[in-house]
This record gives structure tokens, sequence and C-alpha cells, in this order.
């Protein structure tokens, strides 16, 4: 099918890239796709080609919360969405019953088909070339006086490898592959993935000893790998997808998946004596006993176990692809020693006879603590290194691909000569995810959840092309004209829908009479819209439209959009005031070099700390500092970068500018 | 009124009314606002910007598109826009109950020309506690209205390019001093009763928000059974209930004595007592040569210079085994916390004679006061001297004392002699002055509270109205309850939240 030809450092005519990617992983390689799209020469160099778009872990993509990063990357002209459509074998939408905000599209994926759409995808980009090999060091020069930091980097050079390879921006897309070693029982191994090669420790070398970096320590794991024929699935609870399955991408109509070849999770339950191995296996597990962080959210079973015990815990039965003879068990990430695993699966009904394919394993990895970075994924102190991914801190695919995107973005623009852009946590959970990393840092794996996003009821998975899209083609380059004209498309339909809801103007009497079911106290005379009718749970666009066919139809395949906007449009109108508070507040761009612990104004030795140790770009961001009080941040607006006023007093010449700008990136993005 | 916030919304805002912004601007919350007008959607506030003393007229500022009509329906101006810049006499009205509260001066400032580049009104009234509270009280029942933050106008002015660099710099402590002072006043009032209430309803907020939360985040993983939400239903019924009923109270809790709060601090029989009878002329407080007499805190409303002051004579500060007198020292030291000005009292005889004076005082000040920024302009030394003490003595003291920089300023006071006093009252008045705290009186605070209270309340009608149809929607309900409880007990961020949802749920798909 695919036309891979391995690609050695000799073949290539070229040893100067724009940007280099080192990580073929999900941050990878949205990175060198992104990085490519904006017309930056691209090189992309993992160990294998062949294990480029691998999901090392679980089979599934999306989720709550992740689902909105999957939508939110596919809005920027991203893979994963469309990945997920073509290789998604179950689709499921979680929270359908919890309100739009909150909906978690999701998909279990075919890993074969994942994997070969992510490398067709990418060897047809233009710009982008893919190279195999393993990154030894990263050259490092002084940093160039124009810009703050103390180090630049100036490319990569293989281990073994005789010519570097020169690029303006480089992005470490490392995984668990940074010191990454792997944990079974009381074995451990080098490496970041099982069956693959360790990384060499000269990159590791270079960030800590050479670019000063703090560096922490992070583990995760994998369950074991089941033989599908050995589980009994009659005693597990059987879980169908959605009948229609609905795409990621907005770009998609359809999943490449029909409805019917679909195939089904299983739900079963661990027993008292799962509980009993785990306690009996504990002094052969050394990964359990150590106290390196691993993630509360997705525990091993050891430590479930471990903390909630006597209780029943989940775990989910999911297919590994439309013709693969293995079981992924959500929920049994674990490692003790492979006969005591096979002794913990047995002991859950359904998988009282099972076979274990391949055992699961921990893993721990260095990470790069995140607050050493700006909100562009730029490390603040070498000009040129751009991180994403779990090198960051963070755990889950869809993470690693938003951060991957956004540094791919970042790092061409760099290499351009163009400013960076930054997404502000107003406007996206890309923007909540990174704000969240460079500005509080982590402590442990950090993973998305709507709960983390403040502004959770205008940030809806439905609405990520028209949050985003427009953006990303106009102001970003990320975006192709097809995609860029489709949200268009989008936004056009939808306000028009919304308007001509508006013009449908009647009293609430013959409301109540063109819809007899609706809920309405026969106590309310007044006159009332269609948007207010369509705020009515009971309504649907569809039911409005068979009423006023002549007004709506023209508008019904977004019907289900118009409605989400129709219910939540008083809420986000209240929300946009504190939005454009914050982001106010965000274009106050504090200096970089300002010495916060002798700054001449009354701040107490607490505050002067934490602003020196996280170093706040904006002002927004400083005010969201846990211990930054109020008059602090009124002493800092004396060293806001006065950009902003230059901006309002150049307002109209300004807008103009921008103005042609935009009309010179449509253009050359039609090109 | 604030029960049907989204309806009047719609009402004030038509869906595609010609001078709004388009309608897809207001569809995406988030995306670029260039073009339309700012200044139309941001919120209206207000404070009273001048001391809280007892002074003749006091300054209540308004700043944001709502001034106008607040100008107009509190100043009985509905049919003659008021001319810019002019001050009017009018009778100032509650729109609400149409009770006339004071006769006082209005002026309307329409923006850019503003102080904060926006559309702003002041209301000059007369400045006696009650009618400031009234006054503030009806604006805060204003739609569209709230209580300003610390050092609001400021950024707000900051913000409209109407403050250059250096006016800001000359600004700066000025603001300190603002932002300061409503800390410390928010400190004594959450010291209270009210406090605990406030912090109590703030806990159970987190607690339920949590579970709305997980129940959101993680329910189709895990084994969060709706149960969760069941209770969260009852909580938020409660809570709106003793929050609506906390409102109607009229008694709202203790009253809080308006005034600077002086504080006196220092080691056990240092002479603290003796200081504050001879500040009020009247033996307030027992006076004994046994260390450790003064075990809780004594206070005293005065007036100096026309300043009215709350004088607290604290415990003295040393490790007792007594537990009463280890409560004392607790207090006295919470008390320093919120103390406006601080008086450390330091017994001239506890000075050593082979050590430098300037640099023992130095070292002294900050064990007494270990947590204080010691150049803190609320803060003095009191050297007090008994008639035991040699004329020698004394004039070896003033002399080492040549070389000292302020602040903390020192005086050298004898009670008993009263020498040195008249100085020290200067000082104290000066202190008094300086240390005023712009806007954080009592009234102002629990006019804030009171506003703050009123939304959490409509948030929670939020989550009642969308439990059922939109759990994202009843859930922002409970988040908008909690962030207006948290601007009084403190900011609650989502780590929090997540903290407790992995506390009290197993977590792990």
């Amino acid at each position: 099918l695919l036309n891979l030809r391995p690609l050695h450092s000799s073949h290539l005519a070229t040893q100067h890239y724009d940007v280099i990617v080192v990580g073929g992983g999900h941050a990878g390689t949205e990175a060198a796709a992104a990085a490519a799209r904006l017309g930056a020469e691209t090189l992309l160099v993992t160990q294998k080609i062949s294990t480029i778009g691998a999901l090392s872990c679980n089979p599934s993509l999306g989720g709550v919360g992740k689902g909105h990063l999957v939508k939110e990357v596919d809005a920027l002209d991203g893979l994963c969405g469309r990945a997920g459509d073509w290789a998604g074998i179950h689709f499921s939408i979680l929270n359908k019953r919890k309100g739009p905000a909150v909906w978690g599209p999701r998909a279990q994926l075919d890993r074969q088909r994942y994997r070969e759409f992510i490398q067709t995808e990418l060897l047809n980009t233009p710009k982008l070339t893919l190279l195999e090999g393993a990154v030894d060091e990263l050259l490092v020069t002084e940093a160039s006086t124009e810009g703050p930091g103390h180090h630049k980097v100036t490319g990569i050079r293989l281990a073994n490898g005789i010519h570097p390879f020169s690029a303006s921006s480089v992005v470490l897309t490392t995984g668990t592959f940074l010191s990454g070693s792997l944990f079974v029982g009381c074995t451990t191994s080098p490496g970041g993935r099982i069956g693959d090669a360790p990384s060499a420790s000269g990159l590791s070398h270079t960030l800590k000893d050479i670019l000063g970096l703090k560096m922490g320590r992070l583990r995760t794991g994998t369950p074991p790998r089941i033989i599908k024929d050995s589980v009994d699935f009659s005693q597990a609870n059987y879980h169908p997808p959605d009948s229609q399955p609905r795409p990621f991408s907005f770009l998609n109509l359809q999943t490449h998946c029909k409805p019917e070849e679909q195939l089904p999770c299983y739900l079963t339950y661990t027993t008292p004596g799962v509980e009993q191995v785990v306690h009996d296996s504990l002094h052969l597990n050394c990964h359990i006993q150590q106290d390196t962080k691993g993630p509360r959210y997705c525990p091993s079973i050891e430590s479930r176990v471990l903390r909630f015990p006597g209780r029943s815990h989940q775990v989910w039965l999911e297919p590994e692809g439309l013709s693969s003879d293995l079981v992924y068990p959500q929920g049994l990430s674990m490692t003790m020693p492979p006969d005591m695993q096979l002794r913990l699966i047995r002991e859950i009904p359904a998988l009282h006879r099972a076979q274990i394919h391949t055992p699961g394993y921990g893993v721990q990895y260095d990470f790069v603590c995140p607050t050493q970075l700006s909100p562009s994924l730029q490390v603040k102190s070498t000009q040129g290194l751009f991180l994403a991914g779990q090198i960051n801190g963070t755990t889950g695919y869809e993470e690693a691909a938003a951060q991957g995107l956004w540094a791919g973005v970042n790092a061409a623009r760099s290499a351009l000569s163009k400013p960076p852009v930054v997404l502000s946590r107003t406007e996206s959970y890309i923007g909540v995810l990174i704000d969240d990393l460079v500005s509080r840092g982590v402590t442990e794996p950090y993973r998305m959840f709507t709960s983390r996003a403040e502004f959770r009821t205008s940030l809806r998975p439905d609405n990520a092309d028209l949050r985003l899209t427009l953006k990303g083609f106009e102001e970003v380059g990320c975006v192709s004209l097809r995609r860029y004209k489709e949200a268009v498309r989008a936004r056009d339909h939808l306000q028009d829908g919304l308007a001509a809801l508006e013009d449908l103007s009647l009293s609430s009497h013959s409301w109540r009479h063109k819809l007899p079911n609706i809920n309405m106290s026969q106590n309310k005379s007044t006159v009332m819209t269609g948007i207010e009718i369509l705020q009515y749970s009971e309504v649907s666009y569809e039911m409005l439209c068979s009423v006023f066919p002549q007004h709506l139809s023209l508008y019904i395949e977004f019907s289900q959009r118009i409605k989400i906007e129709a219910v939540y449009r008083p809420h986000c109108d209240e929300q946009r005031k504190e939005i454009e508070r914050i982001q106010k507040e965000e274009s106050m761009v504090l200096s970089p070099d300002i010495d916060y612990l002798s700054l001449p104004v009354s701040l107490s030795q607490e505050v002067r700390e934490i602003l020196d140790r996280i170093r706040p770009s904006t002002l927004g961001a400083a005010s969201r500092l846990q211990g930054v009080t109020p008059a602090a941040i009124v002493h800092l607006l004396n060293y806001v970068q006065p950009t902003g006023h230059k901006e309002k007093r150049n307002y109209k010449p300004q807008l103009q500018d921008q103005k042609e700008e935009r009309e010179k990136i449509c253009l050359k993005n039609t090109q | 009124m604030l029960n049907c916030k989204y309806f009047c919304y719609l009402s004030f805002f038509p869906l595609y009314c010609s001078k709004g912004p388009p309608p897809l601007q207001r569809l995406l919350c988030t995306c670029d606002h260039g073009n339309t007008n700012r200044l139309a959607d941001a919120e209206t506030i207000f404070a009273l910007s001048s001391g809280h003393g007892r002074c003749g007229v006091a300054v209540v500022r308004v700043s944001g598109p709502a001034s106008l009509s607040a100008l107009r329906s509190m100043a009985g101006l509905k049919h003659t826009p008021p001319p810019p810049r002019t001050a009017l006499l009018r009778s100032i009205t509650d729109p609400r109950t149409k009770e006339v509260l004071d006769r006082g001066l209005v002026l309307w400032f329409p923006g850019p020309h503003s102080f904060t580049g926006e559309d702003s009104a002041e209301f000059h009234i007369h400045g006696g506690p009650a009618v400031v509270a009234a006054v503030l009280q009806a604006l805060g029942n204003v739609a569209g209205m709230r209580p300003a933050e610390a050092g609001e106008f400021t950024r707000r002015a900051f913000q409209a390019g109407k403050l250059g660099l250096t006016e800001v710099e000359g600004l700066g402590d000025l603001i300190h001093a603002e932002t300061e002072a409503q800390r410390r006043q928010a400190l004594r009032q959450m010291s209270g009763d009210l406090g605990r209430l406030y912090q109590d309803w703030s806990s159970r907020l987190k607690r339920n928000l949590a579970h709305v939360e997980a129940f959101i985040d993680f329910s189709e993983d895990e084994l969060i059974e709706e149960g969760v939400l069941d209770q969260v239903d009852q909580f938020i019924s409660e809570l709106q209930s003793e929050v609506e009923h906390h409102l109607q109270d009229e008694r709202r809790g203790e009253r809080l004595r308006s005034g600077v709060h002086v504080v006196i601090a220092g080691a056990t029989n240092a002479g603290k007592s003796s200081l504050l009878n001879t500040l009020c002329q009247r033996p307030a407080a027992i006076v004994s040569p046994i260390a450790g007499t003064t075990r809780d805190v004594v206070d005293t409303a005065l007036d100096i210079a026309g300043f009215p002051v709350v004088l607290s004579d604290t415990a003295g500060l040393r490790d007792s085994a007594d537990l009463v007198e280890r409560e004392g020292v607790r207090r006295a030291r919470q008390r320093v916390e919120q103390a406006d000005v601080t008086l450390v009292v330091v017994d001239c005889a506890q000075i050593p004679l082979d050590q430098p004076t300037v640099s023992f005082l130095r070292d002294h000040i900050k064990t007494v006061l270990p947590s204080q920024d010691p150049s803190h302009t609320g803060t003095g030394i009191i050297l007090q001297m008994f008639i035991q003490t040699p004329a020698q003595r004394r004039q070896r003291l003033r002399s080492d004392l040549s070389s000292w920089t302020a602040p903390p300023s020192v005086c050298c006071v004898s009670c008993l002699t009263e020498e040195g006093l008249q100085h020290f009252l200067s000082q104290l008045q000066l202190r008094v002055q300086c240390g005023d705290p712009l806007s954080g009186g009592p009234s102002l605070t629990q006019a804030r509270h009171r506003s703050h209270l009123q939304l959490c309340v409509s948030a929670l009608k939020q989550f009642r109205r969308y439990r059922d149809s939109d759990l994202a929607l009843a859930a922002e309900g409970v988040r908008l309850a909690l962030t207006c409880v948290g601007r009084i007990t403190g900011r609650v961020g989502p780590e929090e939240i997540l903290d407790i949802i992995f506390k009290d749920f197993c977590i792990g798909k």
C-alpha cells in the first residue's frame, strides 16, 4: 500500500532545513506537518519510519476533554482528526446526555489503519522529508544578540552520523524515550516502548548539562494485550457503538468505517481476587514501589487497588482493529511480573481463561519542567528550541498532538522570521493546555479535563472551526484554503440560519398553536422569536423547519449547530465580558528580563519569588498565579511593555495593515 | 430583577440590533473583536473614592457603560441628559424603593474624557457612614453594576491609555495602600462569625462543584453514580435558601467599627497598656508591673485629629505555657496582621548598653513583626521611658537615635510625665491620615459582599434551571456561584477542584 523508502542521511541532498522535528509520535507528526503547511522546509527524524503514527498505548482517540482537543487540532488542519475518521472502528459521543459543551467525541481505532493514514499523509506533504536515524545531540551555540536567551540551537547530529543537519528551529518530541526505562516486575531495561531500541543518551545530556534545563521524572504504564479468542465475552457487558458514527473532522461527512462494520466494546469488573494478587506480588513490583509521580487519573491497577481497596473497578475490553486478534483491557495497566499478570487477569470473570500476548509494563522517563517554556512552546533560555508532548510532562495522544501542532507552527514561524503566535485560554482548549503547562508547571502527568477550561460553555467541540479555522488561515497560516472555505460556509450558514430564526417573531399564543407539544406556560403572552423558541429543550430545529420550511430549510444541514448556538448564546454573551477582560490583560506583555527580586516597588518577598520562578509572559498570566495579589498586579503595570498603547494610538492604520496582511496571506494560500 | 438576568439581557441587547456587534461576533465569544466597541461590553464598576473618615463629603465614583443610566435613575435625570462635567445639585434616590437617600452633587463625565476613559459619573454625598452605605447598596442594585475590585479604576485608566508609565509609577504606592487597606479590612471581616459562614459556604460549594465536575468528566468511564447529583441538588437548594435568608436579614451579622485600626504590640511589660490608657485618658486597661497582665485584646474607639481610630491593646508577645496567655498572644499576632497602623512599644531599660541602639531596635522589630515589611508606612516604634530612667541614659538614647532613618519612625515617650507625648501624637496623626484606607470601610466591604452574594443566588438558580436539560450549563451555575463566594473568601482554581475529585472518587480509566 505504502511506498516507503527508508531514507538515510547520505541520500539527502540538503543538510539545512528550516525546521527539524525529532520524534514521530503524535506530537512529532503534527509538528512536522504543521511546519510544512506553513511553508517551512521540514525534516522529521525518527528511529523507525515504520513506527511513525504508532499508537503505543490505548487503541482509541478522543473522549471528554480530549475530544475537544482533537476537534481543535482538526480545525487547525492537523492530522489526528482525519486519521481518527479513517481508522475508527467504534465511534461514540460520550456525555451525550449532559449538554453539547461537554460532549466527548471518541473512537476505538484500528492501529494499522491509523499508522498507515499518518504515514501516507506525511509522505504526501510537500516540503516535508522523513529521515530514519537516532539523534544523539543538539548543536548549540551562543545566543544571538537580537533575542533573549543564553543559547541557540543550530541543528542536530545523528548517532554515528558524520554530517550534522543544521536548522533554524528544532522541535523535540521524544515522548517516553528521553532517558526512558521499562519496568516489568523488578527487571529494568532502557527504552521508551517495548520492542524499540532506546534513544541515545546524548539528548538528555544536552538538555540538562549544556542548556541547564530543570528536568524531572515521570512514569506511566500500559496493560497487557490479551488474545481475543481466549476472552469469554459472554461474561462481560456488551457496549455497542453509536448507530450513526459522527466523524471528528469538520471536513468529513462520514467515517471510513460503515456504521454496520463497527465493532463493540465490552465492560467487565475486577474482583476481590484481583486485589489479592496485587498484594501477593507487591514485593516483586519495583515500579509501584518507587515514588516517581504517576498520573492520578490513569493509574495502574496496582495503585487503584491500593488507594481504593475493597471496591470493584471497571475494565473495558476494547478491540485493537478490524482484523486484529488482540484485545486491549483498558484499566488494567500493570507492572508486576508476567506470571502474576496472568494470575491477576484470570481473576476477572470474562478473562478466566485469557491468554496474554504481550505483558503490561511501566515506563519512566525524563521531562523538562514546562515553566521554562514560552506560550509558543519555545524554551525561553534557548533560541530555536521547541518542545512538545510528553517531554513537557503531559500524557495522552491528544495533548501531545495539540502541543505538537502549535510547536510546529511556531518553529516554522520563527524559522521564517515571523513573530510567534499564541492561543489564549479564552479561545481554545489548546490555549488552556499550554497556559497551564507554562504558567503552572506539572507535578504529575498532565491530562485535559473539561473542568480545566473556565470558558467551557464557549469552547465547545461543535464550534472549534469557528474559533480556530478562520484564525488559523488568516493569522497563522496553517490552514488550507479548502478548509477555510468550508469554515466560512459554516459560519455564513449559521449566521443566516440564526437571522432567519430571529425574523420569525410571533406571539407566544401563536407559537403554542403552531407547536402544540411545546412546554410553554399558558399565562405567557409576549412576542417571541424563533431563537427563543429553539431554546426550549423539547424544540428542535427540524420541528421549526417543518412549520416554516420556506424560511428555514436552507440551513437544515446545520440544524444541530444552530440549536446549540441558540441555547448557549445568552451564556456566551455573559462570558464574553470576562473573556475580553482577560484578553486585554493577556495583550499586556511583561518583558522577559524583569528582575523581580530587585524591583523598586513594595512587593512581598513571596510574590517576588513566585514571579521570578514562573516569569509570566503577560499580565494576565501573572494575575492567575496563586499568591500574586491585586496590589502586585497594579505595580506590574509599570513594567508592561508599551506595545498595547502604540496599537491603540495607531488603531486605524494598523487595521488597514492587518487587512492588507490578511489579503496577502489569502493570496499566498490560494497559490 | 436578578433572577431573570438572562431575559433582561436579551431585551437589553436585541439579537440583531444595528448598533450591537455583528451577530457572529457575539455568536463566537472568542474570535477577533477588532471592530466592535469594547467599551459597550465592559462591566460597570463603582467604589467609594474618598476616605471613610469623618469627612464632610464622600465621593462615589462609577465607571462603565451603565454609568449614565445609574446617574439618571438615581439623580432623577430621566428626561434631561446631564451636561458633561458640570456639578448638579440633586436628590439622590434608591431606584428600587424610590426612597431619597441624600441630597448632593452629581457629575457626568462622558468617555473618553474621564479618568478611566469610559463613561463615568461621580456622586458627591454627605460623608456619614449610613448615607454612604445606602448609596453604595442602591448602586449595587442597578442592573449591570458591581463593586470595583482592588485597583480596578486604575487598571481601566491604564488600559485606556489614560495614564502614562510615570503617572502609574506615582500612583503605585497609593494603590498599594488602597488594596492593602482593602485586604486588611477583608481580613478583619473574615476573622469573625461572618467570615466563618462564608468560608463554610465556599468549602461546601467547592465539594459540590467537584462532584458535578467528576460526573461530567469521568462518569462515562468510571463508576460514578447518578446519586452524586441528587446530593448536589439538595445542597444547592439548601444553600440558595441560606444565602437568601442571609441577604434578607437586616442585622447582617456583626457590625464592624469604622476607622483606622491601630494596634499596640510589643514584648510583655513594655508598657503597652500604659500607652493605651494615656492615649484615651482613662484607665481602659489594667496596668501592673506583672508581665502578662493583658491577656485579651482591649479595643477602644478614639478620635485623633478628627479621624476615627480603633485602638487595640494586645497581650505581650512571649512564649507562654499558660493556655489563656497563649491564646492571647495568638490574637495579638492576628490583630497585628489586620492592623492599618502598628505601634511597637519597647521598654528603654531593655535596650542593652553594650549594643548599638539602632541595630537592637531593627532586630527587635523583626522579632515582634516577623511577617511584616518593617518599612511599611503604618509601623512606628515607641520607646517607653519610665521615671526611673536616668537623665544621662535618656540623653544617650536621643543621640543614638539621631542616626535613625525612618520608616519606621521612633518616638521616646514617658507615659507618666507625658514627656514626648505631643511629638508622638503628631506622628500618630500623620500615620492615621496616610494610612487612611481609601475604600476599605466596613460599609463598602459589606456592600461588596452583598452584591457578590446576590449574584451567587442567581447563579444557583441557573443550576436548578438547567439541571435536567444541560448539565454543562447547570455546572456553569455552580462555578459562577463559587466564583462569587470566592471573591469574598479567596479564589478557587481548577486544580483545587481536581484535588477533591481525585480524593473522593477512584478515577482510573
